[in-house]
């Protein structure tokens, strides 16, 4: 008697966690495809080749396009990309391969992991006071805001993530990769480049990847670096566009039109951080499948 | 452990080595019993004096172990270990899990010094220089020595590089030369003919005999003075363990060879020379067929046969 009635509250209890779990998932889900179906729902109306093609005409009520937007983040991005994930990869290696510095990489690690957190618009700040007041004086120009300004916030961001996985994939990698390539006679550093770092590839190209969608959906460390631009330009010693500020811009303003512009290019960030997410699960099911073999 | 299979041991076997005629009829001894002097000594803490075997004097030497000592922080894994391996030989090392022949045999290549709080005393001399010695450059004692590892780890990238990987790391670069001396460990290691159309293809997709054997030839494509074989069947299964045996009984004719083994059928059919070793000391060191057939030692009888250890 007893032991089936035990048995039966069990099932319950079991039940009752299933259904909370399942129930909270749905609840995320819900909320995500709302956002998202939104946003489709709203930015699709605007939508248009145009819109991809085209630059600000300035006129309020037919604002043009986003074109120097979308090639501003993308630009941003990478350069920011070629500042961060060579430091941020290096960075992690240290961090990772020389453990007998611990006392130093301890604190490090900390480093990294507050960085990790610190707000972005504390980020914006620092990179005005660091990359553009300076430029300024030294050139003696009243505005020195610059893509390149905008880069190296973004970049800051970037390396403690990049640093961070970096350390956590090498670490994946068997200890007896070291040993094997150490007890041929390899020295450290052709042991870490030619056998540790490639066997935790796809997990760093991962990490890279993800970084670079975390910071092209970033406003506020533009806001005081690169500050945005209406025009189309490749040239990041001059102020520079990005869709988050240019969404930015003409969310808070007053125009419908330049509103309706700014869901069409959330929608637009979107597809790309999407299209970026993507390419990093194809990399992980590659790398995925290369463990297998 | 994964490797269990390989490790079983078949008394079987063991008795048509040794002694067909005599069944296991003597009780097992207890500890303390007086029946193992030597164990006993060491279970006390003392290095006694192990019982070396004239003839592993009398042949070249290529390794010259002497009182040789290692401590992992502050417990002391060797004591006094004093054993001079043959050149051109193959000898195995035995003993429980834990007697300290993994660590011996990665004193050799200095392979303990990357972990912390490993100290040594005493010497290891190659070819009469001492590898613990201060001048000693590590890089160029391990290009001399060549090491297989429990698991097979091959790395990741082709089998062509992976064979080739100690000659590159030495900056070699003449592609013909590359691709004699890869033709020629592949062979050795008795994997040409499986491996010959796909050199390209990443090493991962081997099997495990397969890429323990890639491992060997990786080991021997620098032609180094002594080849360190850490167990290096026990993470396959019987037949792969089969083949690489032979491999090994093929390359002890060319090569100096030191293999710990677990598997004491394994060191009966592959080595010339065995020591066994308990609790970091060396107990009795011989010809293989003497360790097997005729060992001086009860203790070492006891654990060849499988009834003590």
């Amino acid at each position: 008697m007893s032991l089936s009635f035990k048995e039966s509250r069990r099932r319950t209890a079991s039940a009752f966690m299933y259904a909370l779990c399942a129930a909270s998932t749905l609840a995320i889900v819900t909320v995500l495809l709302m956002v998202a179906g939104y946003l489709a729902w709203i930015g699709a109306s605007s939508l248009s080749w145009n819109l991809l093609t085209t630059v600000p005409t300035g006129d309020v009520a037919n604002p043009g396009g986003m074109r120097h937007a979308i090639d501003g983040t993308i630009v941003l991005v990478l350069l920011a990309a070629m500042l961060g994930v060579p430091l941020g990869v290096l960075a992690g290696i240290y961090l990772s391969e020389y453990p007998e510095e611990a006392r130093l990489t301890g604190p490090l690690r900390f480093i990294a992991d507050v960085l990790t957190g610190v707000p972005s618009i504390v980020v914006g700040i620092l990179g005005y006071e660091l990359l553009v007041v300076p430029v300024s004086r030294l050139t003696e120009n009243s505005i020195s805001f610059s893509g390149f300004a905008g880069a190296g916030a973004l970049a800051f961001i970037m390396i403690p993530i990049v640093a961070r996985t970096t350390e956590e994939m090498l670490r994946l990698v068997p200890r007896s990769y070291r040993e094997g390539s150490l007890a041929l006679g390899a020295t450290r550093s052709q042991t870490i480049f030619r056998v540790v770092l490639p066997g935790a590839f796809g997990g760093i190209t991962t990490g890279i990847v993800l970084a670079m969608g975390r910071i092209a959906g970033e406003t506020a460390p533009l806001l005081f670096t690169a500050l945005g631009s209406r025009l189309l330009t490749h040239d990041p010693r001059q102020p520079f566009p990005s869709l988050t500020l240019q969404i930015y811009t003409y969310a808070t303003g007053p125009y419908p039109e330049q509103r309706r512009l700014a869901w069409a290019g959330m929608l637009v960030l979107l597809a790309l951080l999407f299209v970026l997410n993507l390419a990093v699960r194809i990399v992980a099911a590659r790398q995925a499948r290369g463990r297998l073999h | 452990m994964p490797g269990s299979v390989s490790m079983t041991k078949t008394p079987a076997r063991i008795e048509t080595h040794s002694r067909p005629s005599t069944p296991v009829v003597r009780p097992i001894p207890q500890a303390d019993s007086g029946q193992y002097p030597l164990i006993d000594a060491i279970k006390r803490g003392e290095t006694p004096e192990p019982m070396r075997h004239e003839s592993v004097q009398s042949v070249g030497q290529i390794l010259d172990i002497r009182n040789f000592e290692l401590w992992y922080g502050a417990t002391k894994a060797l004591h006094g270990i004093t054993m001079p391996i043959a050149a051109g030989k193959v000898t195995a090392l035995i003993g429980p899990s834990g007697c300290g022949k993994s660590t011996l045999l990665r004193s050799v290549n200095r392979l303990n010094d990357l972990i912390d709080g490993v100290r040594t005393s005493g010497t290891i001399a190659l070819d009469g220089k001492d590898v613990y010695a201060r001048n000693v450059d590590v890089i160029t004692l391990r290009k001399r020595l060549g090491m297989v590892f429990q698991k097979p780890n091959p790395f990741p990238m082709s089998i062509f590089e992976n064979v080739v990987y100690a000659l590159r790391i030495a900056g070699e670069r003449r592609k013909s030369l590359l691709q004699e001396a890869c033709e020629k460990a592949l062979r050795q290691a008795a994997l040409w003919d499986e491996v010959k159309d796909r050199l390209k293809a990443s090493a991962m997709g081997l099997s495990g005999g397969q890429q323990q054997r890639l491992c060997i030839a990786r080991a021997i494509v620098s032609e180094p003075q002594v080849l360190l074989l850490d167990e290096p069947c026990s993470a396959l299964d019987p037949i792969a363990t089969l083949r690489i045996e032979e491999l090994i009984i093929e390359i002890g004719r060319r090569y100096t060879v030191l293999i710990v083994t677990h598997n004491m059928q394994q060191a009966a059919r592959v080595s010339d020379f065995t020591a066994f070793m308990y609790l970091g000391r060396l107990v009795e060191y011989g010809r293989t067929a003497d360790i097997f057939q005729l060992p001086r030692l009860r203790e070492t009888e006891d654990y060849v046969t499988g009834r003590f250890g």
